[in-house]
């Protein structure tokens, strides 16, 4: 919280007055992060709001959230968009984070990010919250109910995001030993494994997964998928079309498996069938690269040069954006389409 | 199951087995060639090398061997005796030269009827003048490709781009790099892989340029790199280059993979200008749309529609790709369709396509190797050694994955890069030399002769230049008819047999051979022999 404090305060201007006034010269020590001294300082200076501010501050940086919260709160309610509001506030949730009473930092942070939605100390302090909040329920989860199957489910899950798929595989499986019936774990495990290798073996194991998955819920539109996919590069691909078409059925606004469906149709030279379906999903996903590409591609294939031409612009513009990188890390975490 | 499948493919096909041996130490190539940390490494330039070559630097009809080398080591040039084994020359014929050697590319740059030779370096690039065959001589200042900083210089290859009859040379670059500055393992998020603190790159280390030097037709090049617009994409880290005229107008372009970022297609216009098209001409990224680690790069017509098709062989947890040229330079991404889609967990570099058992469809090889020896620690699928992989061509647009029951020479492991596809010993087989990361090469030659029948054409030029790259053939033979192009560089940072094999199955004759030169000549030969090497020599005029 310190350096969130002192890197975000840039009040150089004062320094230059910090000769004499205490006010000045504690607000100086505050920010070279001398806190005895600031405090000096500004427990000696007349009473003013700036001066109680700035006090808080120096609590919350010290430590003693206990004396500082109720200035810190009054200060943020007073003026949350100015600098010293920003800061009041940034110290406040850390307080608050701090004596685990997230649920009143929720509000302070919610107010936070909506002044200041681009702000790096904002979000962190929102990221923080949020990881507090895991941490400490995955905790609790672990000391409560060690034996029941959201346990695995949760350590499987973990061990996706650290890459540790034949653990995520193991974990996923145990989980579903535990609760045959639970939705959603041969999905995951599915997954975990095409996200260990795409080996044939692979392939066969997760294919039964996503099928073991639609046996529970006929109406899972992102197994129909994966096993489309499964099909697809084991060069099925009039079963791997059963499949899409299924999902679609099920979601009918599912980008990837009208997406997979239209590249079927390009490659089967049919044009029209593969643009219709290709403008429908960027209708949807505006964002969508890989639409667009292939959107491209199949106007340049049925030779509407033009259109293939605003394609390729627009997904110049897209290629430029970092949200790509972002979009295949959430795709890798196995987060299914959305609105399903 | 899709073992089972690949099983029953072979029979209907009526394929013999296919049994590729490591025959390197019985040839004489016992030497290892070093290239940077062998447990751990801590610099990208470490992972890239190196390249390897067949040529036939004295004309003697025999394919040599030449190996780039990292430091600590010397470049390798070994002479083929004939009998199945090759004699180290290096020192002899002037070739000893330590540094960063990454890529090489041969070419008769002054049309002396001798080929030269270009090595790649992190550093000066070195041009090797054969002095009919009795010798190499270093001419790259002569020449004027000395270049005034050092630079990456990955894949090269001579190409004549305006058809003057004199080899041009491109070089590709892979990105600025020096050791002072270079990030240490784990010092940013880009040096990382999987928990792992790795060398750092190619991503989050600055871009370079990829350069074309033309020749002046008097033993120098100049650099047209700003003005032919080579220079122009800098967002791309260049490695492994590939040439050919992939819309049939008798101009050749140059398709260079391209790690982490887009791949690039250069299409020549012929008026000493090239612009990057791979984006609206489908070769850029996969069929998602997403840029691939471009390793190497091999180029044949799989389907034996007329067309030059490009393989790139790419990155672990990426798809191969195949790209199909549809017509006039515009592909489409058939990997899933063409059976390619379950070998992500290698890393592939050097690949080529060779038609293993002579029926008249090109197989293709790849082989592969992690770029950081730490990565065996995690105790993953994905290995620094691996072996190669071989796929068999149906001959109907289909490959089928024939690695495990092709012999111990695919199935041994190394982190191998470059590979050189050449027939060493002129029996119609063609063989493959792997240069593998701190071991000695490999050499993959088959147990027993294939059993269709071949024909290997050496073309060369009068007006075109004398090695003929950029030639075009189409050869017809049975009812099959082929095609094939003459081309400098290719694979990863390595060189092909300059010489082109066809497989022509049961067929007696040879009926006809067209061949298109650089020139512009179109040249008819009609009922030729199988089973040996013939010489095309260019007819201007024709």
């Amino acid at each position: 919280m310190m350096r969130v404090i002192s890197t975000a305060l840039v009040l150089s201007a004062f320094l230059a007055r910090a000769q004499d006034d205490p006010l000045q010269k504690g607000i100086a020590a505050f920010n070279h992060g001398q806190y005895a001294a600031a405090q000096a300082s500004l427990e000696k200076a007349p009473d003013s709001p700036q001066r109680r501010a700035f006090l808080a501050l120096t609590h919350a940086a010290t430590g003693h959230c206990d004396t500082a919260r109720e200035e810190l709160a009054a200060e943020f309610a007073k003026d949350a968009a100015s600098d010293l509001g920003r800061l009041t506030g940034l110290a406040l949730t850390q307080c608050m984070l701090a004596g685990g009473d997230y649920d009143d930092a929720v509000p302070v942070l919610a107010r936070l990010k909506a002044l200041h939605p681009d702000d790096a100390d904002v979000l962190y302090q929102c990221a923080r919250l949020h990881m507090k909040a895991w941490n400490d329920t995955l905790y609790e989860m672990f000391r409560k109910t060690p034996g029941s199957y959201r346990v695995n489910q949760i350590s499987a899950e973990i061990f996706e995001i650290q890459n540790r798929y034949p653990d995520a595989i193991s974990e996923y499986r145990k989980a579903i030993e535990k609760a045959p019936a639970a939705l959603n774990l041969h999905f995951r495990r599915g997954r975990a494994l095409l996200l260990e290798s795409h080996s044939p073996e692979n392939l066969e194991l997760a294919r039964r997964e996503f099928e073991a998955e639609l046996a529970l819920n006929p109406a899972d539109a992102a197994a129909e998928y994966e096993t489309g996919q499964i099909l697809l590069a084991s060069q099925q691909a009039q079963e791997a079309v059963k499949h899409f078409e299924r999902a679609v059925a099920i979601t009918p606004n599912f980008p990837e498996a009208l997406q997979a469906l239209a590249k079927l149709h390009l490659e089967a030279t049919q044009y029209a069938e593969a643009i219709a379906l290709l403008e429908n999903v960027v209708r949807l996903q505006p964002a969508n690269e890989s639409a667009h590409y292939s959107l491209m591609l199949a106007y340049r294939n049925a030779g509407r040069a033009a259109d293939a031409a605003r394609e390729q612009a627009e997904l110049d513009k897209l290629q430029k954006s970092p949200q790509g990188e972002f979009t295949d890390f959430l795709k890798k975490l196995g987060e299914k389409a959305p609105k399903q | 199951m899709i073992r089972s499948i690949a099983v029953a493919a072979l029979f209907c096909l009526g394929a013999a087995a296919v049994n590729f041996q490591n025959v390197a130490h019985e040839a004489g190539l016992t030497d290892s060639i070093p290239n940077g940390g062998v447990q751990s490494k801590r610099y990208i330039i470490e992972t890239t090398g190196s390249g390897a070559a067949f040529l036939d630097y004295d004309n003697d009809g025999l394919l040599d061997i030449f190996l780039v080398s990292g430091p600590g080591g010397t470049n390798r040039l070994y002479h083929n005796l004939g009998n199945g084994k090759f004699a180290d020359v290096t020192k002899e014929m002037g070739l000893e030269h330590t540094g960063w050697g990454q890529g090489v590319c041969t070419g008769d740059f002054d049309n002396d009827g001798y080929t030269d030779l270009f090595v790649t370096y992190w550093g000066a690039n070195v041009l090797y003048r054969n002095r009919a065959g009795r010798g190499f001589e270093d001419v790259t200042a002569k020449a004027g490709l000395k270049q005034d900083r050092v630079r990456y210089n990955t894949g090269c290859a001579f190409l004549d781009y305006d058809n003057d009859g004199h080899l041009d040379l491109f070089v590709a670059n892979y990105l600025k790099f020096d050791f002072a500055s270079a990030p240490k393992p784990g010092e940013n998020s880009y040096c990382w892989y999987r928990d792992l603190p790795v060398a750092c790159g190619p991503r989050g280390l600055p871009f370079d340029r990829n350069i074309l030097y033309h020749n002046n037709g008097n033993g120098t090049f100049k650099d047209v790199s700003d003005a032919s617009g080579i220079s122009k994409p800098d967002h791309n880290y260049s490695l492994s280059v590939l040439t050919g005229d992939f819309n049939h107008d008798g101009l050749t372009d140059i398709y260079v993979a391209s790690d982490r970022t887009a791949s690039i297609l250069y299409i020549n216009h012929g008026n000493g200008t090239f612009t990057d098209e791979a984006l609206p001409r489908g070769a850029a990224f996969d069929d998602n749309g997403k840029a691939l680690s471009g390793m190497g790069v091999a180029a044949a017509d799989y389907d034996g529609d007329g067309w030059t098709d490009i393989f790139r062989s790419n990155f672990s947890d990426e798809r191969e790709t195949l790209y199909h040229n549809r017509g006039d330079a515009e592909f489409d991404d058939v990997t899933l369709a063409a059976g390619m889609a379950l070998n992500t967990r290698f890393v592939g570099w050097g690949c080529g396509f060779l038609d293993i058992d002579n029926r008249g469809w090109k197989d293709l090889l790849l082989v592969n190797g992690h770029v950081f020896p730490e990565v065996d620690r995690l105790g993953i699928d994905v290995h620094f050694k691996d072996r190669a992989i071989l796929y068999r061509n149906t001959g109907a647009g289909k490959f089928v994955d024939i690695s495990e029951s092709s012999g111990p020479g695919i199935l041994e492991k190394h982190s191998a890069r470059g590979a050189a596809f050449g027939d060493y010993d002129n029996d119609g087989a063609v063989e493959v030399l792997v240069n593998n990361q701190n071991e000695t090469p490999t050499l993959l030659k088959q147990s027993t002769k294939p059993a269709g029948n071949w024909v290997l054409l050496k073309l060369e030029g009068v007006k075109s230049n004398r090695s003929a790259i950029g030639a075009r053939v189409r050869l017809t033979a049975g009812d099959r008819t082929q095609s094939d192009e003459v081309r400098s560089g290719g694979s990863y940072l390595s060189q092909n047999d300059l010489r082109l094999h066809f497989g022509v199955g049961t067929a007696r004759r040879i009926n006809r051979v067209e061949i298109d030169w650089p020139s512009g000549a179109h040249q008819v030969e009609t009922d030729l022999e199988i089973n040996r090497v013939i010489t095309i020599r260019e007819k201007p005029g024709s």
